[in-house]
């Protein structure tokens, strides 16, 4: 089972995001599933699940991955079991770290007769508040940032030119491997880079990754 | 040694006969007492939270008990609706703060009642049977952690920027609830008091934020002294993947320090890097076990990675001229899921009482 997170903070039209990119895969062919974070605050269209043929499930909880990944990792198994949808987006609280949730999304081969892989981390950064949300708490865009591999610059449609290139400007100079895509949540333009990358691609899983780092490490220090 | 023993020389860096061990076992712990002992029951009567960590003693022989419970205790006592799972982590699902007025219409509740109470009586409980053969301390969330259960996290590292006087009102009640919990624990005897200050995080906060809402002089700073005035010793748990070390260890000055270790982020530190810049000099550091590798590692895995910490912690402690300051743990709780492996926690505590033996430098 697929796992694709939409990371980004409060307001960066995360949900809207999500609900665009379902139906897009729905409509070419992929059974998906949804988690999305903080339900009560941004409300789901149900008619929209309805009329996707959709599974939703909830998450709350913050960037505390340890607390929270126990039951998110019990919200996949259930997901497989139940659904077996091939990929489940996930909409992660804006607190949220990115290697985190990969780390609890792969605790749920504990509980299911599944493997799981990743889809390329899409963070969305909004180009219209980004000084604002630089000011307010820069410390989890960074981080949001520097975890991703696609970095989407959202809500181009109302920014300003300059507040989209100093946009992509931040997001080099944080992560200068990420790509940077523009698609609109709201026409579905330019979405079908985004698809594509969740369909057709992967991104490191964790353990893999650390052990990696580990073996890494250890070399060096034999060196 | 026995435990006490261990762990005096531990806290006071004296020669040990080996390093200590405390996986954060706590409503894992429940699984010994039978498998119709569900988590909600566990953590809603004083009596059963007390019996798990008294049967976890015996089961796993550790060096410390410490009544953790979980995350959602106080914002559930304030009103939050918290969603209880009967095998998992409890987690708070619907917030209580949807407007900057809201966080002025926050009470301290009485805690007389709810899981505050359960979470005080059941120390005590256990902190009776258990004193006398290891060190119990209490578990408390901080003003901000509980704050941001309470609230939502997003929402307040939001209106700390635009609205911060509304996050002091909050914080203001937070305190005042947190001061009536250390009263409290006060009174159960136990030797500590673990306060969890989650958010110093350097992937969240910087120091300017970090001092201003922690209040490291003015709220943490407050309960610090409080607790220590309270005839308890200052501990701190932090899973951060980027603490705060120099404001939590170096200024807060506890006794004992929890953390957490990512390896896949950059300048999170390990064990020996802390050690090595200092931290362990005043204070007995406790990690850093990946949680998760309680349910999802072989057996022979995690003894592995156990065998490899100590080795790590000694050779570091040696480095730094220390004799036994750090205790092999969990970064985190050991999670409390139905699939968590008790072999594996076993398997860590025989294998520091193996391998992290202190034979000197």
């Amino acid at each position: 089972m697929k796992v694709s997170q939409i990371a980004g903070f409060l307001g960066s039209g995360k949900t809207t995001a999500v609900m665009k990119i379902a139906e897009g895969l729905v409509n070419k062919g992929c059974r998906i599933a949804i988690v999305v974070n903080d339900v009560g605050e941004i409300s789901i269209d149900s008619k929209f699940i309805e009329a996707n043929g959709l599974e939703a499930r909830e998450i709350s909880g913050g960037c505390i991955c340890c607390q929270i990944a126990g039951s998110f990792a019990e919200t996949l198994a259930k997901l497989h079991e139940g659904f077996n949808p091939d990929i489940v987006i996930v909409e992660p609280s804006g607190v949220a770290i990115p290697w985190g949730l990969k780390r609890a999304a792969e605790y749920s081969e504990a509980k299911a007769d599944m493997v799981i892989e990743h889809a390329p981390v899409i963070t969305l950064v909004d180009a219209v508040r980004i000084d604002m949300l630089m000011r307010a708490v820069r410390r989890l865009v960074e981080t949001q940032i520097r975890e991703a591999d696609i970095c989407f610059v959202n809500k181009v449609d109302v920014a300003t030119p300059e507040a989209i290139t100093k946009t992509e400007e931040l997001i080099r100079s944080i992560n200068p491997r990420a790509e940077i895509a523009h698609p609109s949540s709201i026409t579905g333009e330019g979405l079908e880079i985004v698809y594509d990358a969740i369909m057709n691609r992967t991104s490191p899983r964790y353990d893999d990754a650390v052990e990696e780092e580990m073996l890494r490490k250890e070399y060096a220090k034999g060196v | 040694m026995n435990h006490i023993e261990r762990d005096m020389a531990a806290l006071s860096d004296a020669e040990a006969d080996r390093l200590p061990t405390y996986p954060i076992a706590c409503g894992v712990n429940r699984k010994l007492l039978g498998d119709n002992v569900t988590y909600s029951m566990w953590c809603k009567d004083p009596k059963i939270f007390a019996n798990g960590f008294i049967a976890g003693q015996k089961y796993f022989d550790f060096d410390f008990a410490i009544g953790l419970m979980d995350l959602s205790v106080m914002a559930g006592d304030l009103g939050a609706h918290v969603r209880m799972d009967d095998e998992n982590t409890p987690f708070v699902d619907k917030h209580i703060v949807h407007s900057l007025e809201d966080y002025e219409k926050l009470e301290v509740p009485d805690i007389r009642k709810g899981r505050s109470h359960v979470i005080v009586e059941g120390t005590r409980l256990f902190n009776e049977k258990l004193k006398n053969e290891v060190i119990c301390a209490a578990f408390l969330e901080g003003p901000l952690l509980a704050l941001t259960q309470t609230a939502g996290a997003e929402r307040v590292f939001m209106d700390m920027f635009t609205d911060p006087s509304a996050v002091h009102a909050g914080l203001r009640t937070m305190v005042e609830f947190d001061r009536q919990m250390v009263e409290a624990f006060s009174e159960t005897g136990v030797a500590g008091l673990v306060w969890d200050y989650l958010w110093g995080n350097y992937s969240c906060l910087g120091d300017e934020e970090y001092n201003e809402f922690e209040g490291c002089d003015k709220y943490a700073g407050m309960l610090n002294k409080l607790t220590a005035d309270s005839g308890m010793a200052l501990c701190i748990h932090n899973c951060a993947d980027l603490p705060h070390l120099d404001t939590q260890v170096k200024k807060f000055k506890p006794v004992i320090y929890s953390m957490a270790y990512y390896p896949l982020i950059p300048d999170s530190p390990s064990a020996g890097e802390v050690i090595d810049k200092g931290y362990a000099d005043n204070c007995l550091i406790a990690g850093n076990i990946d949680p998760q590798m309680f349910i999802r590692a072989k057996t022979e895995k995690i003894s592995k990675v156990t065998s490899d910490l100590c080795q790590e912690v000694k050779t570091a402690l040696c480095r730094r001229g220390l004799k036994s300051r750090y205790c092999i743990a969990s970064g985190c709780e050991v999670p409390p899921d139905r699939a968590t492996k008790l072999d594996n926690i076993k398997a860590v505590v025989d294998t520091v009482k193996r391998d992290g033996v202190l034979e000197g430098c």
